[in-house]
């Protein structure tokens, strides 16, 4: 039926407001007419030809609306589609992350005392940290409320968030680490289970608390002994992986299981 | 059968399954606490289509009762149910959320987005379908008559296009249950008269609450008024009853304002002024 | 449930209007006009009689196409321009529906229907299949009305019985008995 197309009297019956249609040519008609411009040629014919008022109709609508066509139309923008992936308020805090990265590549590069744990390699795992905090805080993301009040809300939108939070700070990490030439592929799981551990403290206490406390704790139970006794501890030694690979695990449960803490405004102040 | 999709699209029996429920908000000694404090002691609400103004003192327990409603507080006790689902579990929470529209009082937005750009991210989160996200967000924003600044950065807006802007991400979606928090802060009256208008074309179909502090708007937009004070529910009933509770010792400016300071004083007689 | 369609019409024309019109041009917009108002205000005036509403809806639509051009070019991919303009003069519609007080009245015609079609129909009355066909015309009026409103013209159930001035119960039990019907003819 693909060269049929609708009689010039239907057209006709049906500018002229014609009552008598029966329903299924009705149905018919609109639905083609949708899809068929020389029909709808023929139609505009038909109004010119046969219905003055509705053409009058017609310029009196367009001397009405040219005039208000004046500016500019908004151009075919690039999407910010990006900004489905990570949160809108993430890029500074990125560009935080890979200063502080890159003053501990220049510490390890002007203090390269042999055998002395490199600075990169200790701040490894808490990298993401400041990124993940960042992406589901209540201060630093201003449209928090409006965010969690929505049906993405949730577990779903805080993984996504947090994977282009690694998708960024991991291949830093391994950047810095081959210009430091320590080997960060050791730092990597410490990195994952630290992520899985903010979020599911974070679904408790809040994810910024949290990740300052699991980076301070860090910080002042592992980063400062080891470089004032300069020897590496148990936690970055290649045994150690199968205990951080179990942490990132039960990171992981946790937030499934408290999934329902993301969709909320925590009664945390 | 099924034909080209922009012609014609398939009724599922769900759409037109009968409506189960009798009212949009239905609420049964609802508490909720804010803090430590239980901000909603005992409220109960059935609100169907049409504007509900919500008024009552700073403290009152007003954002709290919104932020239950919109799903973002978890109840402490009694019941809600929202379009008929009880508002708990966690799948249907979601579907929930796609019908309902929040504007906080604090609205917080990202400065370097433009209007457009912040009314479709919302949109995204609000799961309209990707190829309808267009075309309802130029809707909302000429709707709340900012379409000759779609496409500013929000930074450049003055505090009164900001709220609007608030708004039309709320309406984007279509919700049937639409809370707004003070959604005229900032507007100036020509503005404000505007807005009822779109409370007014929102109300023929949709369940709004407004909360605000400016009875005048409640006065002239809304359909029934709520009184709150304390966490509870003071005064349930249209504006004329509320103009009708005041007298002429009671402090105010206008007939409305007499009513709302007349019950307020019969809920907490040692009350200050402030 | 939906209608057999299986006529494609050669629709670059108005895309690429359209695409001109989202960089600005205003001959564009001028010739997408022409082209497609006459189709548009028709189908608009079997929906509603008050000459006003239409002209307004008619404003507002093509006023958003101006401003809107750019977001259909970008997302639209193989989309109808005129199906897009559609989804656009619909919702105003329902919005004018709703602005006003009391409903426009509906033009009668659309209740009233005879049932034998003229013979040189035929030939479209099969672009909708027979069984089909034969279904939608013995469907009462107003359950038809209620399916053209959500199945053609695509609006929600809310949106429907806006236009319809209709409570949104009696929109759902139309809807299930005209599809109720339809299914037992098609079976």
């Amino acid at each position: 039926m693909s060269e049929t197309h609708a009689s010039a009297q239907l057209i006709d019956r049906y500018v002229g407001g014609d009552t008598a249609i029966p329903g299924d040519e009705l149905w018919a008609l609109e639905a083609h007419l949708e899809n068929c411009p020389v029909c709808r040629g023929r139609l505009a014919e038909i109004v010119a030809e046969q219905t003055p008022d509705v053409t009058s109709m017609l310029s009196g609508i367009w001397s009405e609306l040219e005039p208000l066509a004046v500016s500019t139309p908004a151009p075919v923008r690039r999407r910010r589609w990006v900004a489905t992936w990570a949160s809108p308020t993430l890029v500074p805090w990125l560009g935080m992350t890979a200063l502080v990265m890159g003053l501990a590549l220049l510490v390890d590069w002007a203090d390269s005392t042999a055998g002395r744990p490199s600075l990169v390699q200790l701040l490894a795992p808490v990298a993401p940290l400041l990124g993940v905090a960042v992406s589901w805080a209540r201060g630093l993301d201003p449209a928090y409320e409006l965010t969690s009040a929505t049906p993405r809300a949730g577990l779903y939108l805080v993984l996504r968030r947090t994977m282009a939070v690694l998708a960024v700070v991991i291949p830093l990490l391994l950047l810095v680490g081959w210009a430091a030439e320590t080997s960060v592929a050791l730092s990597l799981l410490p990195c994952l289970a630290f992520t899985s551990a903010t979020l599911a403290l974070g679904g408790v206490i809040g994810v910024s608390r949290a990740a300052i406390v699991l980076a301070s704790a860090w910080v002042v139970l592992v980063v400062g002994p080891v470089l004032a006794g300069s020897m590496i501890p148990l936690v970055l030694d290649p045994a150690g992986l199968p205990l951080w690979g179990a942490a990132f695990v039960l990171g992981v449960v946790t937030v499934g299981a408290r999934s329902g803490a993301y969709t909320r405004l925590g009664s945390h102040r | 059968m099924k034909g080209d999709e922009h012609v014609i699209r398939a009724v599922n029996a769900a759409e037109v399954a009968p409506t189960t429920y009798a009212w949009e908000i239905r609420a049964d000694g609802l508490r909720v606490k804010a803090g430590r404090r239980m901000a909603v002691d005992g409220v109960d609400l059935s609100l169907g289509a049409g504007v509900h103004g919500l008024l009552g003192p700073n403290g009152a327990g007003k954002t709290t009762l919104i932020r239950a409603l919109a799903t973002v507080l978890r109840p402490a006790g009694g019941e809600l149910e929202l379009l008929g689902a009880s508002v708990g579990g966690r799948t249907e929470q979601r579907r929930l959320r796609r019908q309902i529209g929040y504007l906080p009082q604090d609205f917080g937005f990202y400065k370097r987005f433009t209007v457009r750009e912040f009314i479709e991210y919302m949109a995204w989160l609000k799961e309209v379908s990707k190829k309808d996200i267009p075309a309802a967000v130029q809707r909302a924003i000429e709707r709340i008559g900012l379409a000759d600044r779609a496409d500013d950065r929000m930074k450049t807006l003055s505090g009164g296009m900001i709220r609007r802007a608030g708004i039309a991400q709320a309406i984007v979606n279509d919700p049937q249950i639409l809370l707004l928090d003070e959604p005229t802060a900032g507007l100036d009256p020509a503005q404000r008269l505007r807005f009822r208008e779109l409370l007014r074309e929102l109300g023929s179909d949709t369940c709004v609450v407004v909360s605000t502090h400016l009875v005048e708007d409640v006065a002239v937009a809304c359909t029934d008024v709520m009184l709150m004070g304390e966490g509870k529910l003071v005064f349930r009933g249209t504006p004329a009853e509320l103009e009708a509770a005041g007298g002429a010792g009671d402090a105010g400016d206008s007939p409305i304002e007499r009513g709302y300071t007349a019950l307020l004083a019969r809920q907490q007689p040692d009350r200050g002024s402030w | 449930m939906g209608v057999l369609r299986s006529v494609k019409g050669n629709e670059d024309d108005e895309e690429r209007l359209v695409r001109r019109v989202a960089k600005g041009d205003r001959a564009s917009f001028d010739e997408l006009y022409r082209r497609t108002s006459p189709w548009l205000i028709v189908r608009l005036r079997r929906r509603c009689s008050d000459e006003q509403i239409v002209a307004e809806v008619m404003q507002e639509t093509y006023l958003a196409v101006w401003r809107a051009a750019g977001s259909f070019a970008g997302a639209a991919a193989g989309g109808s321009a005129v199906g897009w303009m559609w989804t656009i003069a619909s919702r105003r519609l329902v919005d004018a529906f709703r602005r006003r007080a009391h409903h426009a009245e509906l033009p009668a015609a659309v209740l009233v229907e005879t049932v034998a079609p003229a013979a040189e129909e035929e030939a479209l009355a099969g672009a909708v299949g027979d069984a089909v066909g034969s279904a939608l015309r013995e469907l009462a009026p107003e359950l038809r009305q209620v399916l053209q409103s959500m199945v053609l013209d695509g609006l929600s159930v809310r949106e429907t019985a806006v236009l319809l001035g209709l409570p949104e119960g009696t929109v759902k039990t139309r809807a299930r008995r005209a599809r109720i019907a339809m299914r037992e003819v098609l079976s």
